[in-house]
């Protein structure tokens, strides 16, 4: 094993120890900035370097099997023998560089971002601690070691998500995302346990190898162990039925949504499938029902997106959306392509939401300057922000390109791809051509809403104020900088998977990508487009991108637009979309308010202190304390009570005594 | 060492310790006749018998050192463990009510010396119903027992319902007698016999006579026994009795008294009518539930002190049942450690009572005794240990005997006896307890109660010993189970060697 | 290295014994100190124990089945009485947690206990001998005298040293107990009568006892319910469990801590030791085992939605009590190794973070005088440190990988899916309410707006209270990454439990047995 392998334990202690080194900072310097800054990215950079070296290390191998690091035996007992061990691969590579990667840049701009903010320690020492937990989840090597990072990663986005704890709506919605997430995690478990029970094991190799063996194709225990780790799916990757988490994580600082919410937690998801894309390929039942939910929530996050105001929430839906197309794609059985997309979205949806942190900034200054309390983050007090942020609007307008899938963007062929395998699929199942469609539906929303908020927010008047409009600038170069990387990638990411009928160059991450997705290949029929049908499609695609830019660019009116505070609340399916449905309001009325109720009035006031206590236990004491008395009141002190009593006693005793 | 008990010497020998306190007594009484009383007469009175008391304590001690056995058959009196056993329990009670009367009947301004002498003569009644070997004897011993104890009862002249309470004890009393005098012509004429080991031997013999009026008679005798150990529904007695009576006689009642009343019952019923078991356990299985259940509710609805201890009493004469109906002789073993801890336990409460009442205690609340604890540490912490004690908690001589009441019973297969037992004991903790948590975790209120207990010197006597004794043979009972268990092996001898027959 | 030390001094023989006697000795040193020093004397004391109960971590041999650190003398031998003591692989962790705890909560006690200290820390010495006694007992009629010795000490802690509604607390706390334990008596008497009247040898002693159990099979399915009722109230199994809320709400802080951290085990160990070894097919027939486990399921769903909804942070933690022990019975008798060993972790793991969070709550009671979360609110600014701490705490409750809780839950649901998958399953849930109920009112204590003037000026941590929260978080973490040690020690014990419990025969390893009498009656 190369000797960069061996060291790829320290991509994962450097973050702890950042987080370790700005956790004692926060206590005891908070003010210490600098050294807190340094430590904190310097971490992430070394860590990202590491990386490199690994990868380059991997690639020298060219290993069909993964490079396994083992570093202690975590639990053993009995059967059962977890082992801490860090698994170096294909898949684990290729994220290990987007987490540590997009994760440098995004720690970069939170040195302009979160500078004035009294817990700046706190922050990266969170930040930190998520890189460290992203990690493990992507290079645990048995299903324990990745759900060390998988709930490692739910707590720091839950820490987060509700660092301005003051605020109690932040602090509900880190408590949401982290209850959501633990829902989904129980179907881990269990799913754990399942495969344990099957498998006798849950380290992935012995995992993957025993299970075409043991499991019948199709069989109900392989769909039910996928199903449920699915549901492990929805919860960190906010699919319906439990994405609702995801659009109130916004609450949290801008750089955190783009790291966590956009760029790689949210994305563990799709890692998980495609980490066991064997056991999905054995259950198609299953891998049916994952291509169906990407694509519903895909449709059903684009509609709410449409209406959006909070630039953020924009981007969360937008965000839910394209995870939709990701899990299409491993549903399809399309894991490179779903992989693709992973990669592409974290560069182009990383600067989204980074780029709108900037817009944030600059609003948010601009209003502190005059004192007054307005939504920073709300498009109609925006408009044309061009004109004083030209960086910025040129990289989002890249960015959105990307996303909504304009020719030679890297989003393009992502996203074509996953759509080309499932019409491909087609041919096994209608069901697919409607996912297909589905899916086109989306890419025409997806290219239409994100124009509009370019629109909204860059373009035609602006609606931030007169006073501010003075105090309005471009951000600093700490937060420029990683935006014009990031820019890079979205523009040039395509280039990683070109689709086949590009001559040179194509597919390279499915090539890459072969040791691991080969076993799961084994069970999924060879569907080959042929090249007419992909010119077609990727034509197509290019029709509907086209179309929903030139379709917001003609429809909307940024001039008719007024600030948030004169604006006329929407109506009809507007207001609908814009109370996304009221999804939430659904959930709180038929699950959380019964629970609580019952919780409160019948289990504990009932049950417990009516029933066992009230009944049962004081209940007995009082009857005692009853007869009792009842036998001290018989008690007259008349001698002629104690005779009667002493009279009966005599004749029960000789009625006995005769009887014998 | 072998004594004749057909010769003069013999028999006087035999009834050694009874002649000694009998002679003592009249001895005091000739005193009190001579002198005209008052307080010192009464006080130095209290002091003599106590020594007359050790007196016989030592001559029981050594007599049963010694080993006494008869020669030939005991007719009357019985020379066994047994007998010694007993008699040291009932001696310790006498001693222990002595030892409180001193300072209490100053205290109370109860200016009877005649008290000691009763006292005394009761005593000698127990000592006769705890060596009986026939029935004449029993109800000899019970009789001068009774009376003399009547009087005791009703000796606060001054107070009409400790006069009401003592007319009681004596019309049920007699009552009582009655049923047991008729019990044992019944028995006679059904075995012929009134000697506890000729009768054994004639039923064993199978020729059990009229077995109908054999079932009358043990009934009655019962009934008889019932009503002296306060069994339910016989036990409307004591409740008042207890509450109008001196302190120091209730304790005396509580402890010595009805020990005796279960000394007697335990040679009836294990020596007599051992083998005859099947007409009268039913009965005795009854008799126990009954009261351990009634004893301990009613004593739960209590507010009063010494009214709860009067019921506790009562409770605590049911746990006594259930070694009885075991039939075994294991039971006897379990009634003399019993008997002993419960001695120890009851009195040392009454003792304590009767330190921190006035006017016959009657009125004292468990609610008097509020954050005794911080005044007054030392008792406090005694009162705990005989409340613990009687609850049966480990690390009491209480446990042990309530331990050995157990296991004898399951032992004799009344699992169900032993399972009402633990569940009676659990409801007594309703009513021990409080009195523990109104001293330790009460905040103290200015009820005169604690200023005013001053724990006079014999009392403090009794109640240090009592602790003392019952921590540990709490810990450390061995000697004493010993004791207990090969004093009551000797019931179960073989009634025809008793009898002087040729063993075959 | 440390082992050969202690086997120099010949640690092995008198080790127990010490840690018997040194409690009630301090406790005789606390009484006799000045009522100022009696605090300091009794953490002395208290960390000598815990110093001398680190022995047994070097030199228990994880390889030697049966018990360890023996040591027997006849205390009544008319009856088969013994002093008889010693240790396996489940009883070293339950000791070693009594001595950790013991020196925190008195610790913890310094400024809460204000009056009658003596006699505070006196009872908590005797406590300490009580609870270890319950665990080392080898001998049933000396286990039913500490078992029930032990409940005097907590009845004085909570009666008198507790809060408003603590008299009706303790009588409750004691009658509850009191009733089981008596039960249990009845039953250990009949089991010692049937095997000594079949086997003409009276004996209490364990091994002899468990040797002949399958003697009083007849019997069985009773004797079985005598033993489980007295465990399943100290567990306490649903329905047997409101004893605990009160008690625990209304105890002091060192009183809820102990109560929490180790008299709950008793219970469970109870069940391990000795209701289940002795009656195994008794409490495998069919119906016991359903419902055992439908309780237990029923006791983690339960308990956690009751959490839910207190106001009370104290009695929170102790519903999530119910839910945490009803994992350990879910763990037994689904009687794998992993469940097996899995319900053990938890007993330890229980004890440390629960009791964590009692300590907590003490300090937060001791700054402002409520139990009540809706008083407190955004400390996270006023005491950073205090809210990062409780953080981890409860993250640890909740059972976070990487944290101790995360290990027994997960083996204990491992385990039990494999024999029970649908109880497991659904027991799984408790994962989630856990989560809600505990993160509710962290979020309604740490986080959300300062608004209640009286915490403004609230004081972070002192050094004190740095001095009791930093060993547990060492536990929590250690445990929680490197739990192999631990798992080493207890899995041997375990095995013998589940061998034993499925096929009931021959004679336990390592018997060694006082010469009984012949007869006794």
């Amino acid at each position: 094993m190369p000797p960069m392998l061996d060291w790829v334990w320290l991509v994962v202690v450097l973050p702890f120890l950042g987080f370790l080194v700005n956790g004692a900072l926060s206590f005891f310097r908070p003010k210490a900035t600098r050294a807190i800054s340094i430590m904190g990215v310097g971490v992430v950079v070394v860590a990202f370097l590491v990386a490199l070296a690994a990868a380059a290390g991997f690639a020298g191998l060219h290993a069909e099997e993964p490079v396994l690091v083992h570093l202690w035996s975590w639990i053993p007992i009995g059967a059962l023998d977890i082992s801490l061990t860090f698994q170096v691969d294909a898949l684990s590579i290729v994220m290990l560089l987007v987490v540590t990667g997009v994760g440098m840049l995004i720690h970069v701009f939170s040195i302009g971002y979160m500078r004035e903010d009294p817990g700046y320690g706190r922050y990266f020492a969170f930040l930190n601690l998520f890189v460290f937990f992203m990690l493990v989840l992507v290079l645990g090597a048995s299903f324990p070691v990745l759900f060390i990072g998988w709930e490692g990663v739910g707590l720091c986005s839950y820490l987060l998500i509700g660092f301005w704890y003051s605020e109690k709506a932040n602090a509900d919605a880190g408590k949401k995302a982290f209850i959501m997430n633990r829902i989904g995690d129980a179907g881990f478990l269990v799913a754990m346990f399942w495969i344990f029970k099957e498998t006798g094991s849950l380290a992935f190799q012995e995992v993957f190898a025993r299970a075409p063996s043991l499991l019948a194709v199709g069989g109900p225990t392989i769909t039910g162990i996928t199903l449920l780790l699915f549901l492990a799916c929805t919860g960190k990757s906010a699919q319906i039925p439990l994405y609702t988490w995801l659009p109130d994580a916004m609450a949290g600082p801008t750089p955190v949504s783009a790291l966590i919410h956009a760029a790689t937690m949210v994305t563990a998801g799709v890692y998980l499938v495609a980490r066991t894309n064997v056991l999905f390929a054995m259950a198609p039942v299953s891998s049916a029902v994952v291509a169906t939910v990407g694509a519903v929530t895909a449709l059903w996050a684009a509609s709410i997106a449409l209406k959006q105001w909070d630039i953020k929430k924009v981007l969360a839906y937008s965000t839910v959306s394209q995870l939709g197309y990701m899990f299409l794609g491993v549903g399809v059985g399309a894991i490179a392509s779903g992989i693709f997309h992973l990669v592409t979205h974290a560069f182009f949806k990383a600067l989204l939401f980074l780029g709108s942190g900037s817009v944030i900034h600059a609003l948010h200054k601009a209003y502190h300057h005059t004192h007054a309390h307005e939504d920073a983050q709300d498009m109609r007090n925006m408009g044309g922000l061009a004109r004083w942020m030209p960086w910025t609007a040129g990289v989002m307008w890249l960015a959105t390109a990307a996303i909504a899938g304009v020719p030679g963007f890297s989003g393009f062929f992502s996203k074509d791809e996953i759509l080309a395998e499932t019409f491909a699929k087609g041919h096994e199942h209608p069901l697919f051509f409607v996912l297909w469609t589905v899916g086109t539906i989306t890419a025409l929303m997806t290219a239409f809403y994100m124009t509009r908020m370019m629109l909204y927010t860059f373009h035609g008047p602006n609606r931030t104020g007169e006073g501010e409009r003075s105090h309005l600038h471009e951000a600093p170069w700490v937060m420029t900088g990683p935006l014009v990387v990031l820019a890079a990638g979205s523009v040039l990411g395509g280039l990683l998977n070109l689709p086949e009928v590009v001559p040179a160059g194509a597919g390279w991450l499915r090539h890459w990508l072969e040791p691991v997705t080969a076993a799961g290949d084994f069970y999924r029929p060879e569907a080959h487009l042929p090249i007419g049908t992909e010119w077609l499609l990727l034509g197509l695609a290019t029709v509907v991108a086209a179309g929903g830019i030139v379709a917001a660019w003609r429809l909307l009116r940024p001039e008719a637009l007024v600030p948030a505070r004169e604006a006329v609340p929407e109506t009809g399916l507007a207001r609908i979309l814009l109370r996304k449905w009221y999804v939430d309001e659904i959930y709180d009325a038929i699950v959380v308010r019964p629970l609580v109720w019952v919780s409160r009035n019948v289990l504990w006031k009932g049950v417990d202190a009516g029933v066992i206590d009230g009944a049962g236990v004081n209940g007995s004491a009082r009857v005692a304390r009853g007869v009792g008395a009842i036998g001290s009141w018989l008690q007259t002190g008349q001698v002629g009570t104690y005779v009667f009593f002493f009279v009966v006693g005599v004749l029960l005793i000789l009625r006995a005594a005769t009887r014998t | 060492m072998q004594i004749d008990l057909s010769t003069p010497t013999g028999a006087a020998l035999g009834l050694l310790p009874e002649i000694v306190l009998t002679v003592w007594a009249m001895g005091l009484l000739l005193v009190i006749g001579w002198r005209h009383s008052d307080q010192r007469l009464v006080r130095r009175l209290g002091a003599w018998t106590v020594g007359g008391l050790l007196l016989a304590l030592g001559v029981v001690g050594w007599m049963w050192h010694r080993g006494v056995e008869p020669v030939g058959l005991p007719v009357m009196l019985a020379l066994d463990g047994f007998r010694w056993a007993a008699a040291t329990v009932f001696l310790l009670g006498a001693l222990a009510a002595a030892l409180l009367a001193i300072g209490y009947l100053s205290r109370e301004r109860i200016l009877v010396p005649e008290f000691y002498p009763l006292l005394l003569f009761a005593t000698i009644g127990m000592l006769l119903m705890g060596g009986a070997a026939d029935l004449i004897v029993v109800f000899l011993g019970l009789e001068l027992m009774s009376l003399a104890v009547y009087v005791l009862a009703g000796i606060r002249r001054r107070s009409a319902a400790s006069a009401e309470a003592a007319l009681k004890y004596f019309l049920l009393g007699a009552f009582a007698s009655g049923f047991l005098l008729y019990g044992i012509a019944l028995v006679y004429g059904a075995t012929g016999s009134t000697n506890l080991y000729a009768i054994s031997f004639q039923l064993a013999g199978g020729g059990g006579g009229n077995s109908v009026m054999l079932g009358l008679g043990i009934a009655l005798l019962l009934i008889g026994f019932g009503f002296k150990v306060s069994a339910v529904p016989f036990h409307m007695w004591a409740p008042d009795v207890y509450d109008g009576a001196p302190t120091p006689v209730t304790a005396f009642m509580a402890a010595a008294v009805k020990a005796a009343g279960f000394a007697a019952l335990v040679r009836v019923a294990l020596i007599a009518f051992v083998d005859h078991a099947a007409a009268w356990q039913a009965t005795m299985w009854w008799l126990a539930v009954a009261t351990m259940v009634v004893g301990n509710l009613v004593a739960l609805a209590q507010r009063r002190v010494k009214r709860m201890l009067a019921y506790s009493s009562i409770a605590h004469a049911g746990y006594l049942l259930v070694a009885v109906a075991s039939a075994t002789p294991s039971g006897g073993a379990a009634f003399l450690f019993y008997a002993f801890a419960y001695t120890a336990m009851t009195i040392g409460a009454f003792a304590i009572l009767s330190a921190i009442g006035r006017d016959g205690e009657s009125e004292v609340l468990v609610d008097d005794l509020d954050g005794l604890a911080q005044r007054r540490p030392w008792v406090a912490f005694a009162m705990s240990v005989f409340m613990l004690s009687l609850l049966g908690f480990p690390g009491t001589a209480g446990f042990i005997g309530k331990w050995m009441i157990l296991s004898t019973a399951i032992g004799a297969g009344q699992t169900t006896l032993a399972v009402a037992l633990v569940l009676a004991s659990v409801v007594s903790a309703g009513y021990y307890l409080p009195v523990v948590m109104a001293m330790y975790m009460k905040p103290q209120q200015d009820s005169e109660v604690a200023d005013r207990a001053t724990v006079l010197g014999g009392a403090r006597v009794v109640i240090v010993a009592a602790a003392v004794a019952l921590l540990l043979f709490g810990v450390w009972p061995n000697r004493a189970l010993d004791l207990a268990r090969t004093s009551s092996r000797e019931l179960s001898a073989p009634a025809g060697v008793m009898i002087g027959l040729p063993q075959e | 290295m440390m082992e050969s030390l202690f086997v120099g001094l010949g640690y092995e023989r008198w080790a127990l014994n010490a840690l018997l006697v040194l409690p009630l000795v301090g406790a005789l040193l606390v009484l006799a100190a000045p009522a100022a020093r009696a605090k300091h004397v009794a953490l002395v004391v208290a960390l000598v124990e815990f110093a001398v109960s680190l022995g047994l971590w070097w030199t228990f041999d994880a390889g030697q089945s049966g018990m360890q650190f023996r040591f027997a003398a006849p205390w009544i031998p008319a009856y088969g009485i013994a002093y008889n003591v010693g240790l396996d692989g489940i009883s070293l962790f339950m000791v070693l947690l009594t001595t950790f705890t013991m020196p925190l909560a008195i610790l913890g006690s310094f400024n809460y206990i204000k009056a009658r200290e003596r006699g505070f820390y006196a009872l908590m010495l005797v406590l300490t001998t009580g609870m270890i006694g319950v665990f080392v007992a080898l001998d049933l009629f000396l286990f039913y005298v500490f078992w029930e010795v032990m409940l005097i000490p907590m009845y004085f802690i909570i009666g008198i040293w507790g809060g408003e509604r603590r008299l009706y607390a303790a009588i409750k706390f004691f009658l509850y107990t009191f009733v089981g334990s008596l039960l249990m008596l009845v039953a250990i008497l009949v089991l010692y009568t049937v095997v000594g009247r079949e086997t003409g040898t009276y004996s209490f002693d364990y091994h002899w006892l468990l040797f002949q159990s399958s003697i009083a099979r007849p019997w069985g399915i009773w004797l079985f319910l005598a033993f489980a009722l007295a465990f399943a109230i100290k567990v306490p199994m649903f329905p047997f469990h409101t004893w605990l809320p009160d008690a625990h709400v209304e105890a002091p802080t060192a009183g809820s801590v102990i109560l929490a951290g180790i008299l709950l085990k008793m219970g469970a160990y109870g069940f391990l030791r000795f209701a289940v070894p002795f009656f195994p097919d008794a409490a495998f027939d069919p119906r016991v085992a359903s419902i055992v486990i439908t309780l237990a399921v029923v006791g983690i769903v339960y308990g956690a939605l009751v959490a839910m909804v207190q106001p009370d942070f104290k009695k929170l933690i102790a519903y999530s009590s119910v839910s945490h022990l009803g994992f350990v019975m879910l763990g037994i008798w689904a009687m794998t190794t992993q469940s097996v060993a899995g319900a053990v972790m938890i007993m330890i793991n229980h004890g440390v973070s629960t009791g964590a969070l009692f300590l907590l709550v003490g300090m937060m009671y001791e700054r402002r005088h409520s139990r009540l979360i809706a008083d407190y609110g955004g400390l996270a600014r006023v005491m950073p440190a205090f809210a990062a701490i409780l953080t981890l705490v409860s993250l640890s409750s909740i059972g976070l990988p990487g944290t101790n809780g995360f290990v027994g839950e997960f083996l204990v649901l491992l385990g039990a899916f494999q024999t029970h998958p649908v109880a497991a399953a659904i027991a799984t849930t408790g994962v989630i309410f856990a989560a809600v109920y505990l993160l509710w009112a962290l979020q309604r204590i740490i986080y959300q707006k300062l608004d209640n003037p009286e915490n403004e000026r609230l004081t972070d941590l002192r050094p004190r209270e740095y001095a009791i929260l930093v060993p547990i978080i060492v536990m929590i973490l250690w445990i929680g990454l490197y739990p192999k040690p631990f798992l080493t020690r207890i899995e041997r014990s375990v095995n013998e439990f589940v061998t034993r419990s499925v096929q009931p025969v021959g004679p336990p390893p390592g018997i060694v047995r006082l010469d009984p009498v012949p007869e006794a009656e």
